[in-house]
């Protein structure tokens, strides 16, 4: 995937993200939605843009660590 | 001093060698994330406290601003991307001017954040107004201040044009926009 | 010793173990005052013996460091030290200075006097022309390291240093801003206080603590060079803003609570990484250093750093928390482990590197030493504990049960007790440390078989 697929992909995510919001969703299926579109963006961005997509063990503990956030986040989130 | 066995731990290749880019730039992206995802956890859990006074807390921001400063931070981030592949081609006119639109696209973001910033202003809110709001100045002023930085460290890598001053400048500015990505959906989405 | 300008080394390590002991004494009588509150109440009061015994720790820590810097960065830079009389009359202007000190406190004079007189800030105390000669001092030394260094040989280990000491020193002029709002007074005080521990200092302390890894260890300067780094990249970045915890409850604004606990927090990954460093670099190292008193001092401090600084630090960090331990006997027992994990035994374990090496007395005098550093080690583990539980039930009982303060304390003697035990094994750990330094000149049991120093 070159830089501009991914920019391309990216604002394809970030066009969800606004259409999610807009389409007046709510609860735990919008919670989930958004936050697992936040973590392809990351993951995007962590792959393409700085390069972590050739270095798979480094791009496996990032995706932990979003993963894991983004749960938090999500826990967090659903238990207000 | 004898000879390295080969055996021994110290001599074989490290994985920190096949991390792209300067060490220390990770070190500092493992940090703002640290922070980052710290402070909105802690937003999420005193939500909890008062989801009302969140929700309503949160019409106040500028949700569609937020939404194109989203385009704008990742088309910026491909530019400085693209900014880096020009550099390692010693293409020097085109890298500098890639980084001057990645910068110029940081100064629309700062606009619309700032305009963000004049209404609540206006209308009277500020840190302590209420629980959302302490967690929305810190954590998108705290970002803010970092795409400040993000333009001035680009103008500088720009001069200096080399492939690695270059590379480690991109990769502050797709820290920048990492912490954006994550930061959106939970101050102004959830 | 490659270097004949090391030797003045020497000269700082000795006057700051003489003030390690006058430290640990008044330590000592502190401990005994908890006990019994009418002790040597006339001669002595509490408030004048514990400025003593922060100010004399505080210089001899400082003393240490300078010691340390003159002994590593000519061999780091390859280079004499570019002049021996100024580095003695750096000495004699501190001695100086702490003489005045000590008079000033002790006979409490010339009070309220703009020169002469005790400032009354904690920690900050010293009278005006003390902190003067100690900042002629310091620019001497920077002067006098900083040119060395310039001449020669630079390497990771003498820049950190260089930073380190050049940050702190300029972060002790706020000493000279004394704002008459209390809250303004109190957040740039924790500039000095705070910026030190947690910033400044903790680059003293990978640097010194790399160097001694270099060469007890005989790792790659390379490897040794990239950890350095990463520490104190980690350190700045959450040290800086980790000042915000001393910010929940002195007036400033309450987004504080939240910066002071996330970045304080983070403030652990240094200290961990300080002992993940130590560990692996042994792990790792390819030499088996004859000096093993210096070796278990370096591993001691790292790991004890990392307990009383990192977990002790961490344990009321949280504002959450910190709303209910602020000022009881918990941060007592983080402030002796910490200042003993990371400064003291950092010194000592430079100390016990550097000493034989410059009284040309290997093979070295480790078996008293390694026993100074249990009896020192135990007891200090020892008080922060006793500390830890009196500090919880302080807390319980003042924080929130509301009792008063002095009913509070008379519950915890059993505690001091138990405290002023463990202060009596630091002293004698101390003096025999001293003694282990100074006097032996033959190892106390026989060596085992010889392995090659370097
Ligand atoms: C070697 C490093 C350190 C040293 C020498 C040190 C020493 C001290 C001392 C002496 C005090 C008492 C200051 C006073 O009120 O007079 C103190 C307070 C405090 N320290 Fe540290 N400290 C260190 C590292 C840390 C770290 C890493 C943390 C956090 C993770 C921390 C958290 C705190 C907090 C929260 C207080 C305030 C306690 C209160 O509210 O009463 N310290 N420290
Ligand atoms: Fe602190």
């Amino acid at each position: 995937m070159t830089v501009t697929t991914a920019w391309a992909l990216l604002i394809a995510l970030s066009a969800a993200s606004t259409l999610l919001a807009a389409s007046g969703l709510q609860g735990a299926a919008f919670t989930v939605a958004v936050l697992v579109l936040a973590g392809w963006k990351s993951r995007l961005i962590l792959g393409r843009y700085l390069g972590l997509a050739v270095a798979p063990v480094w791009q496996r503990g990032f995706d932990w660590i979003l993963a894991l956030v983004l749960i938090l986040f999500a826990v967090l989130a659903l238990a207000a | 001093m004898t000879a390295p066995t080969p055996t021994r731990p110290q001599d074989q290749p490290s994985v920190l060698d096949s991390l792209p880019g300067e060490l220390m730039m990770w070190v500092l992206i493992l940090s703002e994330l640290a922070v980052f995802g710290a402070g909105l956890a802690a937003f999420l859990a005193v939500r909890i406290t008062d989801p009302a006074g969140f929700a309503e807390a949160q019409t106040h921001l500028h949700r569609t601003g937020a939404g194109i400063n989203t385009v704008v931070l990742v088309t910026s981030g491909w530019l400085a991307a693209l900014a880096v592949q020009a550099a390692e081609a010693g293409r020097k006119v085109r890298l500098r001017g890639l980084l001057a639109l990645a910068s110029a696209l940081g100064v629309v973001f700062l606009v619309l954040k700032g305009s963000e910033y004049a209404d609540l202003a206006r209308a009277g809110i500020g840190f302590e107004t209420h629980a959302f709001f302490t967690f929305s100045y810190l954590l998108t002023g705290f970002h803010a201040a970092h795409v400040i930085a993000g333009i001035l460290l680009l103008g500088l890598v720009g001069a200096l044009a080399t492939p690695r001053a270059v590379e480690t400048g991109a990769a502050f500015w797709h820290m920048v926009d990492l912490v954006w990505v994550l930061l959106f959906p939970v101050v102004y989405l959830l | 010793m490659k270097y004949k300008t090391q030797k003045i080394a020497i000269a700082y390590f000795a006057v700051a173990l003489a003030l390690f002991t006058v430290q640990v004494t008044l330590g000592l009588i502190l401990g005994w005052i908890y006990v019994s509150p009418n002790f040597l109440s006339e001669i002595l009061p509490f408030n004048i013996g514990r400025m003593l015994h922060t100010n004399s720790l505080v210089v001899w820590l400082l003393l240490g460091f300078f010691g340390a810097a003159y002994y590593l960065v000519p061999e780091e830079s390859e280079r004499e030290i570019h002049s021996t009389k100024l580095a003695y009359l750096q000495l004699i202007i501190l001695v100086v200075g702490t003489a005045g000190v000590v008079v000033t406190y002790l006979f409490n004079l010339f009070d309220g006097n703009f020169l002469l007189g005790n400032e009354g800030r904690e920690f900050i105390e010293q009278p005006r022309w003390v902190k003067a000669g100690i900042v002629v001092a310091a620019l001497i030394f920077l002067y006098n390291i900083s040119l060395t260094v310039l001449a020669g040989k630079k390497t990771a280990i003498t820049n950190i240093l260089l930073l380190g000491l050049w940050l702190l020193s300029l972060l002790f002029l706020f000493a000279f801003y004394n704002p008459a709002n209390l809250a303004l007074d109190k957040q740039y005080w924790w500039f000095i206080v705070h910026l030190w521990v947690e910033a400044t200092w903790e680059l003293v302390m990978a640097s010194i603590l790399a160097f001694l890894m270099l060469k007890l260890t005989g790792v790659d300067r390379e490897v040794i060079e990239k950890w350095l780094y990463v520490i104190v990249a980690t350190a700045l970045f959450s040290g800086i803003l980790g000042t915000g915890h001393h910010y929940y409850w002195i007036g400033t604004p309450g987004y504080w609570q939240w910066i002071g606990s996330i970045f304080s927090t983070l403030e652990i990954v240094p200290f961990f990484g300080m002992m993940a460093f130590a560990f692996v670099m042994v792990w790792k190292g390819r030499r088996d250093h004859p000096n093993k008193a210096a070796m278990l001092w370096a591993l001691g401090c790292a790991t004890l750093a990392f307990f009383g600084a990192g977990v002790w630090g961490f344990l009321h960090t949280l504002h959450g928390v910190n709303y209910y331990t602020h000022g009881t006997q918990i941060t007592a027992a983080h402030g002796h482990l910490a200042f003993f994990g990371a400064y003291v035994s950092l010194n000592l374990a430079i100390i016990s590197y550097a000493m034989p090496i410059l009284r040309g007395r290997d093979p070295y005098n480790q078996v008293l030493n390694m026993a100074s550093f249990w009896l020192m080690s135990g007891g200090m583990v020892f008080m922060t504990f006793t500390l830890t539980f009196a500090g919880t039930v302080q807390t319980h009982l003042q924080r929130v049960n509301g009792q008063a303060y002095m009913d509070v304390q008379d519950q915890l003697w059993i505690f001091y007790a138990m405290r002023f035990g463990s202060g009596v094994a630091v002293v004698l750990g101390a003096l025999l440390f001293i003694y282990a330094m100074a006097f032996p000149r033959r190892e106390v049991i026989e060596p085992g078989p010889a392995v090659a120093a370097e």
